[in-house]
């Protein structure tokens, strides 16, 4: 019976009178892996968005130079001052994280890299929480409506079945094989193929919440639709979507890099630790930092998006934690 | 508690199960030692998996590699890049030309022309001497009677939906009286060389008009294409080169079954047949007909002058006694297909593209897709079975398991790039080899756009890019520089043509000159507009994606804005390059060994999915290129293929970069083995041929069980 | 019950059609051509590259190639564009090849995530529960090839046995016991690599049902009857929390086309997911399009079988769907 007194203890601790928000960051903070992850998170945001300032507004760390005689070398390293023109130079006088193949700075690559890998988890998430919100709001709360001879609902639960139909990886490999690996359609493609779970669970959301009793008594007292929706029900289903919007980052970010590794991946001249990592793998033996500092990088963070999703799932489950 | 014991003991019992089974496992030093027959087990690494096993049919590498193997050609290359005998043992090319009597014409001498007239005026001219060039070259001149014959043209025109189709339409040629002259050896200008007897004028008007008739309902677009095609259809000059290959006696292929010159004429007509979709039509097309005049003797007659043509030769035979119509109706039975599909079958989808039988070296096993392909030598090949006993190919997808396959001593050979190649290099275990092959890599620039226009454009661009330094940095100095479009190791290289120097200041001189500034934003400038394009290449090359990123780097250094994109194969042709939609590619060629080069530089071969999709056009150069292929004399056509190697590179269409050094790399313990004639055995260390080939010798190859010293 | 399967059954083959629509025209619509017809090959005249397009039906309106398509599908004659050998034999033998690499992860997944989800949730908050928490999501953050070569490089480097392929080589004269267990060798590091992230997430998941068991009344009320703590668990938590997996099952058939394209691809392991790579490379229109197919029809399947085991296991589903009737 022991181990079971823990969960009851933690009910009992509940202090009373403090908003759902405020419980969830309380029980957040005390998920120590969680609170990890999110330092390594807010690390990375910064580290994209001066990622992009020192490597593109005020160059300081320049991605694009070329040194062919100062090619693999290895992490702190100095560049060989005698040969390779002044104007090439590292700014800082040092290659922290070694250099590539045509001698090109890594760390300077990978803090590119960062931003860019990151815009595409942003940004294709974004597209799928949208649509998928879009559509399981519209099927959970319009679902009645006749459209002829079917309802809302099933027509876009039916589509929703239709897209579970594609194995997703293959189909994502398939469209960006067949209309071109640009950053923008591999975006695009990861957002169309990855909203089905939010739509599923928005709709179901909506659907209970329909039926709750301040939902039922705010249509009763006939407020309009638009602010039944978006006052009342969007912010009590918008727990789940960031949860799976969280982890939907890191899968995001890991989808990239195995698109790279097949060669579908985002093309040069933009960086991301995806292919940095992919066109690593080749020099594993000659330049072993190419491939397991882009790697790593990647495991850290999709790491951290993962604890920090999993430790916002935790704190926001009403029933894990009215016990 | 049941439930919870099991649930435990499972995802143990599994565990210990799967890892046992490591104890099976013979590891790789076992392998390599305890096993004397893999001593005499070839296994290579591929990429990719053969498509197809049919050496009329396949069109990629991994294909070929066992195509050659299974199947063996008329001829083949010897060390020295000639053609050798394979299965010919020899051949003769000589020439039968034809002269259309032309009775609208007169003789220099005002004479009337007439069939017998033409045959005894240079008959006798070539008896008195006054045809020197002529005289030891022909053999006999005969006056053909005028004959009338029908051919069915194939004209293009627009049909009912408005997409082009192609129509047959049946033209009645007069064939006048001709005068047949057999000749010993091919000479393009032979007709030229009968001006002082037959008049200048001869060659030039015929009236085609009252020889060749079309059906009255043609329609005045028909009638202007065929009208078009006159001088091929009735040609007052006509050239039909022929071989008489002599055939190899008592070759049999892997079944048994004899070879002879049945199979030769079957594998031609096998080609040609539009069913069977052979992407080598065009080698073939020149072929006016294969005679065969016994058992082992052939004649092939060709249409025109074209000397590239008897390289076609070199490709694998067929049995036929395996494709005929016969087997094939067979074959249709026996998968019950239906009747849509009997109307479409043909050798592409017989399963002998799978279960291949040649009279090649090694005879097909096995073919398992992804997996392996396995052969095993031919025991009654004529010239004696090669001492490896089993061939293996093996489909690794993936460069890095390659690689470790290859340490491990799993795989003996796989396509090895430059950085891996340095660090064999120093491996004492391994012998690694470089040596040129047939092909460069280039960035080719639309020669139509007029930004690219001026020559003097393209090679400040050129000028500005440093090969020396790539070449030494990112290949490992696996790589030469090359100058023009033929392959270094070919006679057709001018050896003298130097290449452009790396100088970005001269670059920038050369572009003021031109008229481009440097503007605020440190970017050349000209009437408003900066210098700027796109630079593509396709996925999947990582050394032509390096090029673009040094080419970008290098041209921004001049002022010059590159902005490089990488597209997928399919994408990059079809988008790009077939329609011509592009400012700058990275590309490289593979080049064959003749030195015809229509198809990539002649102006006629600017079109959609042609392959000058640069738009190289410059007269000389067309002229030079037709003059090229139809030169059968190899002094003379060296000379014109050195005066077009300098017109070009004047010209600068391309930059050309470097031709990259073919990398090999084997365990030591694999020589060339020479049997004595005491049944001794000398062991030799492997070399490469002239053209770069180190499987040349292949046949003599084996693993010895120590390592040599040499 | 009769009437509900039959009406799921219609509906999704009307669900199979649309997506076989979709599919034929996402495909056919995009840039890019077959290999064959590319003209890579110097001496391919365009006259050439016609027939071949001739040959496949490529100039044909898109309804025809469909029809086409579907009529070849079903009379068994579907050829392949790269080598016109038919395409449903060849994608068996693929199937073949692939299964032993799907059963041994899918055993791999499910005998251990039950176990470490169950602990887990037993034990939450304890350290076991955080570190396999922990392990689980490094598990499903480390990106699937990075691991993979990890592995391969260490396993061949310590042990020195082969792990690519399906076989050793030059096996083919040992005893067929030793070639078995040779074969169980290849499977056992691929199986590994695309099981981990299978047993991280389903152990998650299994974790999250327990805890939400456990915390139902009729738990409490077992262990307030003073039953053993292993029998609530076991006995009473698990068979309740066992319920949505059942429905699992039928998502994990369509796993076996896409689930594996970049473990088959490093290990040179000659399954399905290669062949479909390889078939979008080459555009191979036919297997496209018929994997797909396959895939969809696999999916819908699954869907269809987890429905009816749902209503066979949980009689609430069960009771309605009879009083439909």
């Amino acid at each position: 019976m022991t181990h079971s007194n823990e969960v009851n203890q933690v009910a009992e601790e509940l202090p009373l009178g403090e908003t759902p928000w405020q419980e969830t960051l309380r029980i957040f903070k005390k998920d120590r892996l969680a609170v990890v992850g999110s330092i390594v998170l807010v690390f990375l945001v910064l580290t994209a968005v001066f990622g992009k300032a020192l490597t593109e507004w005020v160059v300081v760390f320049d991605p694009e130079v070329i040194r062919l005689p100062d090619k693999f070398k290895p992490p702190l390293s100095f560049p060989s001052e005698d040969i390779v023109p002044p104007e090439d130079l590292p700014s800082v006088g040092i290659y922290l994280l070694g250099t590539d193949e045509l001698g090109r700075d890594v760390f300077a690559r990978m803090l590119q890299g960062s931003f860019v890998s990151l815009a595409v988890g942003f940004i294709a998430v974004g597209i799928s929480v949208f649509i998928g919100i879009l559509l399981g709001g519209l099927s959970g709360f319009y679902g009645n409506v006749k459209l002829g001879i079917i309802t809302v609902d099933t027509l876009i639960m039916r589509f929703t079945d239709v897209m579970l139909c594609f194995p997703t990886f293959f189909l994502i490999l398939t469209v960006v094989a067949l209309l071109g690996q640009s950053i923008l359609n591999i975006m695009v493609v990861i957002g169309l193929t990855s909203w089905m779970g939010t739509a599923r669970f928005v709709r179901a959301e909506f659907l209970a919440l329909r039926k709750q009793d301040f939902v039922v008594a705010a249509t009763s007292l006939g407020l309009p639709e638009r602010r039944i929706i978006f006052r009342h029900m969007v912010p009590n289903a918008i727990a789940p979507v960031l949860v799976s919007a969280t982890i939907g980052v890191a899968t995001a970010i890991l989808t990239e890099s195995a698109l790279s590794f097949l060669g579908f991946g985002v093309q040069p001249p933009d960086a991301t630790w995806g292919n940095i990592l992919a066109d690593g793998k080749g020099f594993i033996f000659d330049a072993p930092w190419l491939f397991f500092i882009p790697g790593i990088a990647i495991l850290v963070v999709v790491l951290a998006f993962n604890l920090v999703g999993e430790g916002l799932r935790e704190a926001m489950n009403p029933k894990l934690r009215r016990r | 508690m049941n439930l919870k014991r099991w649930l435990l003991i499972a995802p143990f019992l599994l565990t210990v199960f799967l890892l046992q089974s490591y104890f099976w496992v013979p590891t790789y030093e076992k392998q390599a030692t305890g096993n004397p027959k893999r001593l005499v087990t070839y296994i290579e690494g591929s990429i990719a998996d053969a498509k197809i096993l049919n050496p009329i049919l396949n069109a990629d590498t991994a294909s070929s590699g066992i195509v050659s193997h299974v199947f063996e050609g008329m001829l083949d290359l010897d060390e020295n890049l000639d053609l050798r005998g394979r299965l010919a043992t020899d051949w003769t090319i000589m020439e039968r030309a034809y002269l259309a009597v032309n009775p609208y014409n007169r003789f220099p001498d005002g004479a009337e022309v007439t069939g017998s007239r033409v045959a005894d005026r240079i008959t006798t001219a070539l008896s008195r001497g006054q045809l020197p060039a002529l005289e030891k070259i022909v053999r006999s001149v005969r006056v053909l009677p005028p004959e009338r014959r029908t051919e069915t043209v194939p004209v293009q025109v627009k049909g009912k939906d408005g997409k082009p189709t192609t129509v047959e339409v049946p033209v009645t040629l007069e064939v006048p009286e001709r005068v047949a002259f057999s000749l010993t050896q091919v000479d393009q200008d032979f007709f030229t060389r009968l001006t002082p007897i037959i008049g200048d004028r001869y060659l030039k008007h015929f009236p085609y008009e009252q020889h060749v008739h079309m059906p009255d309902d043609a329609g005045s677009e028909i009638e202007a294409q065929i009208r078009s095609r006159f001088p091929e259809l009735l040609p007052v000059a006509e050239h039909n080169p022929e071989i008489l290959f002599h055939l190899r006696k008592g070759v049999r292929f892997h079944d048994g079954h004899e070879f002879d010159a049945g199979d030769v004429k079957f594998t031609y007509e096998a080609i040609m047949n539009p069913k069977n979709l052979s992407p080598r039509t065009s080698d073939f097309e020149p072929i006016k007909r294969v005679e065969i005049l016994d058992s082992h003797t052939l004649r092939v007659v060709y249409k025109r002058l074209y000397s590239p043509a008897i390289n076609a030769w070199t490709m694998g035979i067929l049995p036929e006694h395996l494709l005929n119509e016969e087997t094939m109706q067979r074959e249709m039975e026996t998968r019950g297909l239906s009747q849509a599909a009997r109307e479409s079958f043909g050798m592409r989808d017989s399963q002998f593209n799978r279960n291949p039988i040649g009279s090649g070296r090694f005879v097909f096993v096995e073919w398992d897709s992804d997996e392996f392909i396995h052969l095993t030598r031919f025991e009654e090949y004529w010239e004696g079975p090669p001492e490896y006993h089993d061939y293996y190919m093996r489909p690794l997808p993936d460069s890095l398991t390659q690689e470790v396959e290859f340490h491990a001593g799993a795989v003996d050979y796989y396509a090895t790039l430059p950085h891996q190649v340095a660090r064999y290099k120093a491996d004492p275990k391994y012998q690694a080899f470089s040596s040129l092959g047939f092909g460069y890599t280039y960035i080719g620039y639309n020669n139509r756009l007029p930004l690219f226009a001026d020559p003097g454009v393209r090679r400040a661009l050129g000028m500005a890019i440093n090969t020396e330094e790539f070449i030494t940095y990112l290949l490992y100095g696996e790589g030469e520089r090359v100058t023009g479009p033929y392959p270094k190791n070919t006679e057709w290289y001018d050896h003298s043509v130097e290449p452009l120097p790396y100088d970005p200041e001269g670059a920038r001189r050369l572009l003021e000159e031109l008229g481009w500034k440097l503007n605020a934003d440190g970017w050349l400038e000209k009437d408003g507009k900066i210098f700027e394009f796109n630079l593509i290449t396709n996925l999947g090359n990582s050394v032509r994606k390096n090029i673009m990123t040094i080419a970008q780097n290098a041209w921004k250094k001049i002022g010059v804005k590159c902005n490089p994109a990488i597209f997928e194969w399919a994408v990059f042709l079809k988008d790009f390059v077939n329609t011509a939609e592009f400012d700058a590619v990275v590309l490289g060629w593979s080049m064959g060994i003749d030195p015809d080069l229509y198809q990539i530089w002649h102006s006629s071969q600017a079109g959609p999915q042609q392959l000058n999709f640069v738009g190289y056009d410059n007269p000389r150069a067309d002229d030079l290129i037709v003059r090229i292929r139809r030169e059968y004399n190899r002094d003379r056509q060296r000379d014109l293929a050195h005066q077009l190697h300098q017109l070009i590179h004047e010209d600068q269409p391309y930059t050309f970069l470097y031709a990259p050094l073919g990398t090999r790399v084997l365990d030591k313990k694999i020589v060339l083995v020479n049997r004595l004639e005491d049944g001794s055995e000398r062991y030799e260390k492997i070399f490469p041929i002239k053209s770069g080939d180190i499987s040349f010798y292949f046949q003599r190859w084996r693993k010895l069980d120590f390592t040599p010293e040499f | 019950m009769q009437a509900f399967i039959i009406r799921n059954i219609l509906q999704r083959l009307l669900l199979l059609f649309i997506v076989s629509i979709l599919a034929h025209s996402i495909i056919h619509l995009a840039p890019g051509e077959p290999s064959e017809v590319d003209p890579s090959n110097p001496r391919m005249k365009p006259e050439d590259i016609a027939r071949i397009r001739a040959a496949f039906h490529l100039d044909d309106p898109l309804y025809l190639q469909y029809a086409y398509w579907m009529r070849d599908l079903f009379t068994g004659e579907l050829k392949s564009f790269k080598d016109s050998q038919p395409v449903l034999p060849k994608i068996w033998r693929k199937f073949l090849n692939s299964l032993p690499l799907f059963i041994c992860a899918t055993l791999l997944i499910w005998t251990f995530a039950f176990p470490a989800g169950i602990h887990a949730a037993v034990r939450r908050g304890a350290v076991y529960d955080r570190s396999s928490t922990f392990v689980a999501y490094m598990l499903i953050s480390i990106p699937g090839f990075f691991l993979s070569y990890l592995m391969i490089l260490w396993v061949v480097d310590t042990f020195g046995v082969p792990v690519i392929g399906m076989r050793t080589f030059g096996m083919e004269n040992a005893q067929p016991l030793f070639q078995t267990m040779d074969r169980v060798w290849h499977l056992v590091i691929p199986s590994l690599m695309s099981a981990a992230l299978g047993v991280a997430v389903l152990s998650r998941y299994v974790r999250s049902q327990m805890l939400e068991v456990i915390s139902q009344d009729y738990v409490r009320t077992a262990r307030g009857k003073g039953l053993e703590e292993d029998t609530v668990i076991y006995r009473h938590a698990l068979r309740n929390a066992l319920l949505p997996f059942v429905t699992m099952f039928g998502f994990l058939l369509p796993g076996l086309i896409g689930g594996s394209v970049i473990f088959e691809q490093i290990f040179a392991w000659p399954g399905l997911g290669r062949l479909g790579y390889h078939a979008i490379l080459e555009r191979d229109f036919p297997v496209i399009l018929t994997l797909n197919f396959i895939a969809a029809v696999l999916t819908l399947a699954g869907t269809l079988l987890s429905d009816i085991l749902y209503a066979v296991v949980d009689p609430r589903v069960r009771t309605r769907l009879e009083g439909e009737e």
